[in-house]
């Protein structure tokens, strides 16, 4: 019945590219993407759908992989419901889908880890494999590791290491406050964050606390009066979405001097949920693989400018763009849709990224590349546009950290195939 | 901050807080006390009110949005009670009560539909963004003092109006007795259309003034959803001053379990868990106050529950 399905598709697929485009009229690489595309946080969802339909275009248009197969993108809607990622990794697996790739949430990539391990041990001929593009919990490539799984966004301990490299050289860092999610995410931020403060900064820890995450908190007055008090001069923070808006609101409305450090506050969906006016009172940093106005590759100009005019959003995250042209090129290097060989081509494979090359490393699946800390201002050339709307900011780098003060060592022991 | 300092800081910015919840559950508690239906959709109607909040201030700034995005959600409301509400009382308050859980989903869905899933820019007015006075080192703007305000006045009008008012006293006596207020010649229907009407729009108005502070985005309505059962259910259903009360001890209990941030460390020590204990006893051993501050009202409501099911003021239990 499943051949029948996919017989079909095919059929249907050739059908199509006999119709428009010969020379592609093959069997196409299909990934399945599950990510949250229904429910209060879709639109994180449909943004990364977007960036991956439009690499897909380029990619296509530019003769697809292995000689002439389109990269295809078929969407699974998790509702962000963990639970439901597993069904739907079954449902690609049925369809006869080789590759999976997701990023919003930490537990629904801890359990397509642990699925596809299960799955790949008792099917070795059926292997599937999972390209990761934002899940950032370390232990993913550390005691967690797995050879299905590829990252290709920076971890929390590098990104956490990237905003202490930078704090130490910002004099304006004496105090810092730190508040974070409670749960697996918050927690590992915060265990890093102590040492990276220690080790990679002269300044002092005055706060630390944990709050309930995902919106629970409404009043965020009594911890603005805590960093107050504390008499802390920098907020470090991991939270996203409403934690992050809140908190941003309730410390400039207090009127408070503190600039804030953090790993999601760049986000413009964010931006929209806390106002700019906020924004620009806290100082609102963030860390990223590159940003609107700081990059060196030229070829990345057209490509956010096309972005731009298809979507009406600012490209923001060049992972990506990233994961999709070194997945190309590992399908080619490998010369087959075999996701044992693709990952072989994918370990230690090496691309031009936007600020000179970035690396897979082979030990633990992670890629490594350069990281900026950049700070939201209304006098950037560049202005980041959102849902069509241009905010009237855009991002001014602090300093840039290099892939080797990101390179941190592995605990994982991974385990290949024979 | 001494220790006199933080405990003053945390009964006023409790209350502060407290009355902003109280203003969430104004209209709940009036729609209970007087049509005696539990409305789940009542935060979609603050929904509701930031988002036409954010679109009338597009155009036209944020005091007509002020005017105009209640009365809308006021009318949307009472359309809803009377082709929705109506039609399913004779079924019995269960037939009600799903109506308005449904209520919630779809209006939810419209929001998405309309206004897309990300936040709205919906900020709060230039006009009122200046600090009204500072103390202890923090601002507090004149906005926020303006809500209090809105608060306060909302208190006080609708317990004059339903004490005091002949108008309050007919809508009283249509609930507990319908025959008899319909045979003196009031549209009994009517009423309750008004009333559901009044009070979504007294969602509405929270919604403006509640939307800019915390975030207009479609996940708000779950997210306020529960603690506004919460305030109504200890502070007694359908009562006015105890919905009052119950908003303000709640945002006091938070806002001191941050403040002081108690470690329970000694008290799970004593029941015998390890400090090295690992998984759920390292997670109870770490736990403070401030982390679980947001579950202390839901944990309020059980203790309600169980000790006095009527809440503090209710004349009826749940």
């Amino acid at each position: 019945m499943i051949f029948q399905k996919i017989g079909a598709g095919l059929l249907g697929l050739a059908m199509a590219g006999a119709l428009t485009l010969p020379a592609v009229a093959q069997e196409p690489v299909r990934v399945g993407m599950i990510e949250p595309f229904s429910g209060p946080v879709a639109q994180i969802g449909i943004e990364v759908y977007e960036s991956a339909q439009f690499m897909a275009d380029r990619i296509n248009a530019g003769g697809g992989v292995l000689g002439g197969r389109p990269l295809v993108i078929v969407r699974f809607d998790n509702a962000m419901n963990a639970e439901k990622t597993t069904q739907q990794v079954k449902k690609a697996i049925d369809e006869g889908i080789r590759f999976i790739s997701q990023g919003v949430g930490s537990n629904h990539a801890l359990n397509i880890i642990k699925q596809l391990e299960k799955h790949n041990k008792r099917n070795p001929e059926k292997s599937v494999l999972y390209l990761n593009h934002s899940a950032v919990t370390t232990a993913f490539t550390n005691e967690l590791c797995s050879f299905w799984h590829f990252r290709f966004d920076a971890n929390v301990d590098m990104k956490v290491a990237g905003l202490a490299t930078q704090m130490g050289r910002d004099p304006n860092v004496k105090r810092i406050y730190m508040i974070n999610q409670n749960y697996a995410y918050g927690k590992s931020f915060q265990a890093i964050a102590r040492i990276m403060i220690a080790q990679r900064t002269s300044a002092e820890l005055v706060g630390d606390d944990l709050i309930v995450p995902f919106g629970k908190v409404l009043d965020f007055t009594p911890y603005v009066a805590k960093i107050k008090s504390a008499d802390a001069d920098t907020v470090l923070t991991g939270n996203w979405g409403a934690d992050m808006v809140r908190l941003v609101k309730a410390t400039a409305d207090a009127g408070l001097d503190v600039q804030f450090y953090s790993i999601y506050g760049g986000l413009p969906v964010s931006i929209n949920g806390y106002g700019i006016e906020a924004g620009m009172a806290v100082r609102m940093k963030q860390i990223t693989e590159m940003h609107l106005n700081d990059y060196q590759q030229d070829e990345l100009t057209p490509i956010m400018a096309a972005y731009l005019a298809k979507y009406g959003h600012t490209w923001y995250g060049d992972r990506q763009r990233l994961i999709w042209e070194m997945f190309a090129k590992a399908l080619n290097k490998a010369g087959s849709d075999d996701p044992v060989a693709v990952a072989y081509a994918l370990e230690g494979m090496t691309h031009p990224g936007p600020n000179g090359e970035i690396w897979m490393r082979a030990e633990d699946h992670q890629i490594h590349f350069p990281l900026v800390v950049s700070t939201l201002d209304d006098r950037a050339p560049r202005k980041i546009v959102y849902e069509k709307q241009n905010l009237g900011v855009g991002w001014k780098t602090d300093g840039w950290v290099s892939r080797e003060d990101l390179t941190l060592t592995t605990t994982c022991d991974m385990k290949r195939p024979t | 901050m001494t220790a006199l300092e933080v405990l003053l800081f945390s009964l006023f910015n409790g209350i502060l807080y407290g009355l902003l919840l109280f203003m969430l559950s104004s209209g709940l508690t009036l729609i209970f006390s007087m049509m005696g239906i539990l409305n789940f959709a009542h935060a979609s109607f603050f929904m509701l009110g930031a988002y036409f909040a954010y679109q009338i201030s597009k155009y036209v700034g944020f005091w007509p949005a002020l005017i105009f995005a209640p009365l809308i959600v006021g009318v949307v409301g009472a359309l809803i009670e009377r082709y929705g509400l109506r039609p399913v009382h004779k079924f019995g308050h269960v037939a009600e009560l799903l109506l308005t859980f449904g209520l919630a989903f779809v209006i939810e869905e419209v929001v998405q539909m309309i206004w897309g899933k990300a936040p709205v820019p919906y900020e709060i007015p230039q006009s009122l963004k200046f600090p009204a006075f500072n103390w202890l080192g923090l601002d507090y703007s004149a906005y926020r003092v303006f809500m209090v305000l809105i608060s306060v006045a909302i208190f006080v009008g609708l317990y004059a109006f339903i004490k005091r008012t002949r108008v309050g006293l007919i809508i009283q006596a249509a609930l507990s007795h319908p025959g008899i207020v319909g045979t003196l010649g009031h549209n009994v229907p009517r009423i309750f259309m008004l009333v559901f009407g009044f009070g979504s729009g007294l969602a509405g108005i929270a919604g403006v003034l509640g939307g800019n502070a915390l975030g207009t985005e479609p996940a708000m309505a779950i997210q306020l959803g529960t603690i506004v059962f919460v305030v109504i259910v200890v502070g007694g259903l359908g009562s006015l001053g105890g919905a009052l009360i119950a908003s303000i001890f709640i945002g006091i209990l938070t806002n001191i379990a941050v403040s002081y941030d108690i470690s329970f460390r000694g008290f799970f020590m004593a029941l015998g868990v390890s400090k090295d204990a690992v998984g759920v006893g390292s997670d109870l051993v770490n736990m403070t106050s401030a982390g679980i501050s947001p579950i202390l009202p839901y944990l309020l409501l059980v203790l309600m529950l169980i000790v006095r099911p009527r809440g503090l003021f209710g004349k009826r239990d749940v």
